[in-house]
């Protein structure tokens, strides 16, 4: 590793209380319960449960998220069409807006008084409380994360490799399918984990739209408010480790398309 | 034969505008131009990767407007090579075979006489950030070679290459041109490729066709100033023409030309390598001056020298061996001149 030299050491001491900010808390929140206590929470089928639901339905998030969002992806990315740039400013809306108005939201057209509501209701689609209601706000609030990764995939792609495909006898879709496709599936690959981690975290929406069935983020909410601090930490702790997981494969994935590209 | 009549493409700030070309069979075709005047653009309508807007364009008397770019046959080798960097050399060359309804045993005829005529042997399983410029340029011309295309279009196909693999480049297309007996067009900004390499060709600037025809006609006859200017004649200045008789109102000097200009031409022009240096007197009897060299620019091959006469400057290109049999430099008084058909009237 290269020296640090002066201009180093002085960004590395500017840095420092952020990295404590970061690093105190969970270093304190992750060793305060014990071992004992945390294999204790993990024999806790309730909270198996809630960290099985919370993973399986970010995980389903992230894969609507991958089958809607990437044609999505592709005509922002590709196509000139009316109203793009106020298509991409809705799409990066619910990273700026309170998650809970996300889940207020989500009800209002999902209740007997939106035709939409009362169609989803004739068809035996359940909104409030249910997993698919968890499943609708994930997607909303995690799609952001996915469609803008995916689509400076595909703006990373040169139209001119798009264009020799076509030149060389393969139509559009097969062009899709063997060129633009095998160059940005990593990109679609961190965009399901980009979407799928930040769906694992959401507590604001859901506990709007879907307190039961509980998710892990409302089960510490429960627990903390019902129990106090020593009850709520131990389903906290295996969420972070949860989340760490993710996000090590996130940046093992970010490291392998900058290579796949260098 | 490709045809085109009345082409025009707009775009956001500029136009290709009435666009007539007609390329025969067999032509090494040569698209002229300096960079933003509209030479790829054309080629990418050709090619049908861009709509045009009027006009109609022909192969063989068939309409290809409507048609969409993977059914036009023809194929292209872009100036960056447009390699695909999932696929190695040898995925890269048989891409389009899929689709071109040809036999196993006919893509592996095509892709051995391939690899074996561009020489690509070596580097069948690399993929193409592992090869040099001259081996992509190799590659991407076998992956459209090996369709048999009606017509290989190049785009800017020497531009990217480095000058050590230039020449060879230069080589290979003209042995291709001659041995697979094809229709090239080619767009180039360089007029010295294009001399080596096509027969015919057309200057394109700002959308417009100025000139085309036989190479060498473009190249000796030039139409107009900017024609002049791009193929490389130097020393032009106005003129004025009438019944025949040249009067040029700028140049105090009287010149000598082998046949009366058209009453229409209001300049002319000198190649800077038609001015010779004449240290014993003996070379064209007439439009020979004495005058000094202002500056010598050292090319390595050849000096580009400005010789400066009374208040007349002319521009030479003279071989290097001069400096060293001569003792040319700065200052030195010179005796120069042309002959009367090194002077070109437009």
């Amino acid at each position: 590793m290269a020296e640090m030299d002066n201009m180093g050491r002085l960004f590395f001491i500017l840095s420092l209380p952020l990295i404590l900010l970061l690093t105190l808390p969970l270093i304190q929140m992750t060793t305060e319960p014990g071992v004992d206590m945390l294999m204790q929470t993990l024999a806790d089928k309730e909270v198996v449960m809630a960290i099985s639901r919370s993973l399986g339905y970010s995980l389903a998030a992230g894969l609507i998220a991958f089958a809607m969002g990437t044609p999505l992806a592709y005509l922002l990315a590709r196509k000139k069409i009316m109203g793009k740039k106020i298509i991409e400013g809705i799409i990066d809306l619910p990273i700026m807006i309170p998650h809970p108005v996300v889940g207020i939201a989500m009800l209002s057209i999902a209740g007997k008084n939106h035709p939409l509501g009362r169609f989803l209701s004739d068809m035996g689609v359940q909104i409030m409380g249910t997993g698919t209601g968890i499943v609708c706000v994930l997607i909303f609030v995690g799609l952001p994360f996915y469609i803008n990764t995916v689509k400076a995939g595909f703006e990373s792609v040169p139209v001119r490799l798009e264009n020799a495909s076509r030149t060389l006898g393969a139509g559009p879709a097969a062009t899709f399918w063997r060129i633009t496709l095998p160059l940005t599936w990593r990109h679609m690959v961190l965009g399901v984990i980009m979407c799928t981690a930040r769906a694992i975290s959401e507590f604001g929406a859901i506990v709007i739209v879907a307190y039961h069935p509980m998710t892990a983020p409302v089960m510490i909410y429960e627990r903390f408010t019902a129990y106090g601090l020593k009850y709520s930490q131990p389903v906290a702790v295996w969420l972070i480790f949860l989340s760490f997981a993710l996000f090590i494969l996130l940046r093992m994935m970010s490291r392998s398309v900058h290579q796949h590209y260098r | 034969m490709i045809r085109l009549a009345h082409i025009g493409l707009e775009l956001p700030g500029f136009a290709l505008e009435d666009i007539n070309l007609t390329i025969k069979e067999k032509d090494f075709f040569a698209l002229i131009g300096p960079t933003g005047s509209g030479k790829s653009l054309l080629l990418e309508g050709i090619m049908g990767l861009m709509r045009f807007t009027s006009g109609t364009l022909h192969f063989n008397g068939r309409d290809m407007n409507a048609l969409p770019v993977e059914k036009r046959g023809l194929a292209i080798v872009y100036q960056d090579f447009a390699l695909f960097p999932h696929l190695d050399v040898t995925r890269n060359i048989v891409y389009g075979t899929r689709y071109h309804k040809i036999s196993d045993p006919e893509i592996k005829e095509r892709l051995d006489r391939l690899v074996d005529t561009l020489g690509l042997a070596s580097v069948l399983g690399r993929k193409p950030h592992n090869l040099s410029g001259g081996e992509k340029q190799r590659v991407a011309l076998a992956r459209a070679l090996i369709l048999n295309p009606k017509v290989l279009l190049l785009d800017e196909p020497l531009s990217a290459l480095d000058p050590v693999f230039h020449d060879g480049a230069k080589d290979l297309l003209k042995k291709i041109h001659r041995e697979l007996d094809m229709t090239i067009i080619m767009v180039s900004h360089n007029f010295n490729d294009v001399m080596y390499l096509a027969n015919r060709g057309a200057v394109i600037h700002q959308g417009k066709i100025c000139q085309q025809g036989d190479i060498t006609a473009v190249f000796e006859k030039p139409c107009s100033r900017f024609v002049a200017g791009f193929v490389g004649m130097k020393n032009i200045r106005p003129i004025g023409v009438k019944d025949g008789n040249l009067s040029a109102p700028d140049w105090a000097l009287g010149i000598r030309l082998a046949a009366a200009p058209d009453n229409s031409h209001t300049h002319m022009g000198i190649r800077p390598e038609d001015i010779l240096f004449e240290p014993a007197g003996n070379g064209p009897p007439v439009n020979r001056f004495r005058g000094t060299i202002a500056h010598i620019r050292n090319h390595g091959a050849f000096l580009d020298v400005r010789l400066e006469t009374g208040s007349e400057v002319f521009d030479a290109i003279w071989p290097r061996v001069l400096l060293r049999d001569h003792d040319l430099c700065p200052g030195r008084e010179v005796v120069f001149g042309f002959h009367p058909e090194s002077v070109h009237t437009f």
